[in-house]
């Protein structure tokens, strides 16, 4: 079969599964006695076994099926959970990982067996085995007490068979023959029920010979039934084999057996009448399904065993929103047909602005207003479809804490809020390395070691924490730690050692200022690998891969205490509000979103500080840029009387910008100067398209403070 | 008819430059950098670029970087006149780029051996923009090396 097409389906949920699974071992670790946590991991390892195995990829089929009989044996209490387990558990799932990296790439598993795995899954198993033993010397005893109405899962223990059927299995009994009874549990969203019954029949039949089928073959094979059939075997076999080989069938979710002695079917006989009480109830319940209510099988299962059986279901999959997954590329161009809309919309009312005195008409107003609001909900759709929230990459983490907590032999938990947060797809795909070296750098090296912690009086568990939020047009995400903070006197020594402060000069420095050497390429490597870092991952990347999404970071610490790196990202990539000024006779745009205000400052209200001018606004001391100067623009011939200054703020900080005229807020669309222009300064962060066809540049205010 | 076949067969080897003025000087661009000749239109400044970077036009909504020629190789700024015009570059995996020139002359077509190796010396001019002289009849047009040109001084 020709299964390329379903390959990416495949890989998505994968990867799906994969997350599902971390998240809930994790969870495990913390509360190893709950039972929905292991069936929802049961559940994943089974979907994922069966795709493999319909994807044909049999080595991620082998390993998933022995990490499922694993946790079979969890779910039947034999095997204890603890941390080596959990340990091997997630060998196996960075060993799948592996498996589907390499089928992204070659679209086959390659040829890795993992065997070392495997055979640890093997001797979980083995154990397991081993106290079972015990218990299942006493099959026929056990039979004969789940035959009560309460035994869930057992239902063919509740069949009222058939008299021919019984005679069938009386006369297997009579032979000497061991007959068996099997109940078996199809994927309630299973669509092919019949084909997933005639398959499991077959798994079976190669062991041995089924003589009952309940409801018969024939409705069966119709899928008149539920989500649950039953069958009668005789067989020479062990009775786990077969039941193995039910459940290797996909899509079927479980399957029970047990031996069937003569007490059975007379049991059976004597049970007839109590749930032919229930039945009557259940009449209303089958009427809704009449599919489901074969007639000429009146075998049907007692309510307190479909009842008991429903529960178990109801832990499963949890509730997702209706998704669909579009190429990104489809997106894309959405979205430059969406950026041209708006091109053509702002020509429009430029054009309406520019004749706007003599003409008469009110309705073309209306309309291009009307067209305004429509180019504005579009876009911010299709923005909203772009958004995906950071949990996609943020919920790995928890794990990596883990594994680092085990590796540097430190207590730590991770606390993480805000992980709905939603940011552009392409921003949250390339998020994910920083972040994960930020939290690597708390682990490592702001949490000390726990005698240090108790010195210091704290609690011996260290504390990482990442939040994410939005802030206007940003979504900051930050990472924290309760550890040693930055010794930023260390930090001056290395700098003034490196040569490259001045001693005279370090004195002086802020404590930002010092910190900022920590983000100095060759600065951070050096003293990473005396006491911050072996790894040869320095702030250095973290800076240049967050500034090449177009954000910036900073970090507060306070030594002894802990530090805080702050991320501070743009919610969107390619249009944003902007306020469009005039310096000189240029064009230039600013991001509304860092936008505080707009003041029209008397010029004697100007005042300086260490030679730089700044204005007293409402008590706040705010520093002044005069833009012309630093564009290299003329300035305005006649000193006027009074400035127009744009009040930016980023973080706690303000500056004033000072502005010749303003032109008002309008929607740009981002468009990148290209690789040509030199921009290290990084005044200028692209340009725009006006509406009367004119560039202008747009300033990326964040720069200048 | 046999002449006819010859005339094409040597069409074939022959490559097509655009040849421009740019002050007393013809120059050759290799046509198949060049992806449109526009007019003369509004650029705008962008600050602290290089100074050969005259600024940034609209192409029909692309950015378009533009650089002044005549700066790059230190010659005197450009004057604009009705017959300047931008040459729009198009140059792999970097996007585009627009040059200015003063006139656009003729499309010429130039077969190998009507090309020659630049006659300075390589290692004399590191900073040479130049990797061929064309022959075009009595005229000379010297060839720009479009990689030195777009790369950084």
């Amino acid at each position: 079969m020709d299964v390329s097409q379903y390959l990416e389906i495949f890989i998505d949920e994968t990867s799906e599964h994969i997350q599902s699974l971390s998240d809930n071992i994790m969870a495990l670790e913390s509360e190893p006695d709950n039972k929905d946590v292991v069936n929802e991991i049961f559940r994943a390892a089974h979907s994922l076994k069966g795709m493999a195995g319909t994807m044909g990829f049999k080595r991620m089929q082998h390993m998933t099926h022995d990490m499922e009989n694993v946790f079979q044996e969890v779910r039947n209490d034999t095997i204890k959970v603890d941390s080596d387990m959990i340990d091997l558990l997630f060998q196996c799932l960075d060993a799948i990982e592996g498996y589907l990296a390499i089928i992204k790439e070659t679209s086959d598993e390659g040829t890795n067996d993992n065997e070392a795995i495997i055979q640890k899954l093997n001797g979980f198993l083995k154990s397991a085995e081993d106290a079972s033993a015990a218990e299942a010397a006493a099959p026929a005893e056990e039979a004969k007490a789940e035959s009560t109405p309460a035994v869930g899962e057992k239902k063919f223990l509740q069949l009222d068979l058939e008299e021919k059927d019984k005679k069938k299995i009386r006369e297997a009994l009579d032979a000497g023959q061991k007959v068996y009874g099997m109940t078996v549990y199809i994927c309630k969203d299973c669509l092919l029920k019949a084909a997933r019954a005639f398959l499991v029949f077959k798994a079976v039949e190669e062991f041995a010979e089924i003589i009952v089928y309940a409801p018969s073959s024939q409705d069966i094979e119709d899928e008149k039934f539920e989500n649950d059939f039953s069958i009668f075997f005789t067989t020479e076999e062990a009775l786990d084999k077969i039941v193995a080989a039910a459940k290797s069938v996909s899509e079927i979710e479980d399957a029970t057996a047990d031996a069937i002695t003569e007490e059975f079917l007379e049991d059976a006989a004597a049970d007839i009448s109590a749930p032919a009480v229930q039945e009557a109830e259940e009449v209303t319940d089958t009427s809704t399904a009449p599919a489901a209510a074969p007639a000429s099988a009146p075998a049907k299962p007692a309510s307190s065993g479909n009842s008991a059986a429903t529960p178990k279901k109801q832990t499963g999959k949890p509730v997702t929103g209706r998704t669909v997954r579009v190429d990104i590329e489809k997106l894309d161009a959405l979205m430059n047909q969406v950026s041209e809309l708006i091109i053509a919309k702002n020509s429009l009312v430029s054009l309406s602005a520019n004749n706007g005195a003599g003409m008469q008409n009110q309705t073309y107003q209306e309309q291009i207003e009307y067209l305004e609001r429509i180019t504005t909900g579009l876009h911010e759709s299709v923005m909203k479809v772009r958004m995906v929230p950071i949990e996609s990459v943020v919920n790995k983490f928890p794990r990596m804490i883990r594994d680092l907590s085990r590796n540097l032999n430190k207590k730590m938990e991770l606390i993480m809020t805000g992980e709905e947060t939603e940011l552009d797809r392409t921003v949250v795909d390339q998020i994910g390395d920083p972040l994960q070296h930020l939290l690597r750098n708390s682990a490592d090296h702001g949490l000390e070691s726990a005698e240090v912690r108790k010195e210091r009086g704290k609690p011996e568990t260290g504390t990482i924490t990442l939040n994410a939020f939005q802030e206007g047009n940003n979504v900051i995400i930050q990472v924290g730690d309760d550890g040693n903070g930055i010794d930023t006197e260390a930090v001056k020594a290395k700098a003034i050692e490196r040569g490259l402060v001045s001693p005279e000069q370090a004195e002086n420095l802020s404590q930002k200022e010092i910190i900022d050497f920590l983000f100095m390429p060759s600065f951070s490597m050096a003293k990473q690998i005396t006491d911050i870092s072996g790894r040869g991952v320095g702030l250095d990347v973290v800076k240049s891969n967050i500034e090449a999404l177009g954000g910036d970071v900073e970090v507060k610490s306070v030594y002894g205490e802990g530090s805080t790196f702050t991320v501070r990202l743009p919610l969107t990539l390619a249009i944003i509000q902007a306020l469009m000024v005039i310096i000189g006779d240029e064009k230039y745009a600013i991001s509304l979103g860092s936008i505080v205000s707009i003041e029209d400052i008397p010029i004697t209200d100007i005042k300086y500080v260490e030679a730089k001018e700044v204005i007293n606004m409402r008590g706040t001391v705010i520093p002044i840029i005069r833009l012309n100067q630093l564009l290299d623009i003329a300035p305005p011939e006649e000193e006027q009387e009074s400035l127009t200054i744009v009040i930016i703020s980023k973080g706690d900080k303000q500056v004033g910008l000072v502005v010749d005229d303003l032109m008002g807020q309008q929607e740009i669309v981002i468009k990148s100067l290209g690789s040509f222009i030199d921009n290290s300064t990084k005044i200028i962060s692209g340009a725009t398209i006006l509406g009367d066809g004119e560039v202008a540049l747009i300033l990326d205010v964040n720069t200048l403070m | 008819m046999a002449a006819y076949i010859e005339s094409n067969d040597v069409t074939e080897e022959k490559k097509q430059f655009i040849a421009v003025k740019l002050s007393s000087e013809i120059y050759g661009i290799d046509i198949g950098y060049v992806d449109t000749i526009v007019r003369m239109q509004k650029i705008t400044r962008v600050p602290k670029a290089q100074s050969y970077f005259k600024g940034v036009i609209n192409l029909r909504g692309e950015i378009v970087p533009v650089m002044s020629i005549r700066l790059k190789m230190g010659f005197e700024d450009d004057v604009f006149t009705n017959a300047s015009r931008i040459i729009i570059l198009k140059i792999e995996d970097q996007g585009k780029l627009g040059v200015i020139v003063d006139e656009v002359k003729e499309v010429v077509n130039l077969g190998e051996d009507e090309i020659d190796k630049p006659s300075h010396d390589a290692k004399e001019n590191k900073h040479s923009f130049i990797n061929g002289i064309g022959k075009n009849g009595d005229e000379l047009i010297s060839l720009f090396d479009i990689n030195a040109m777009t790369e950084e001084n």
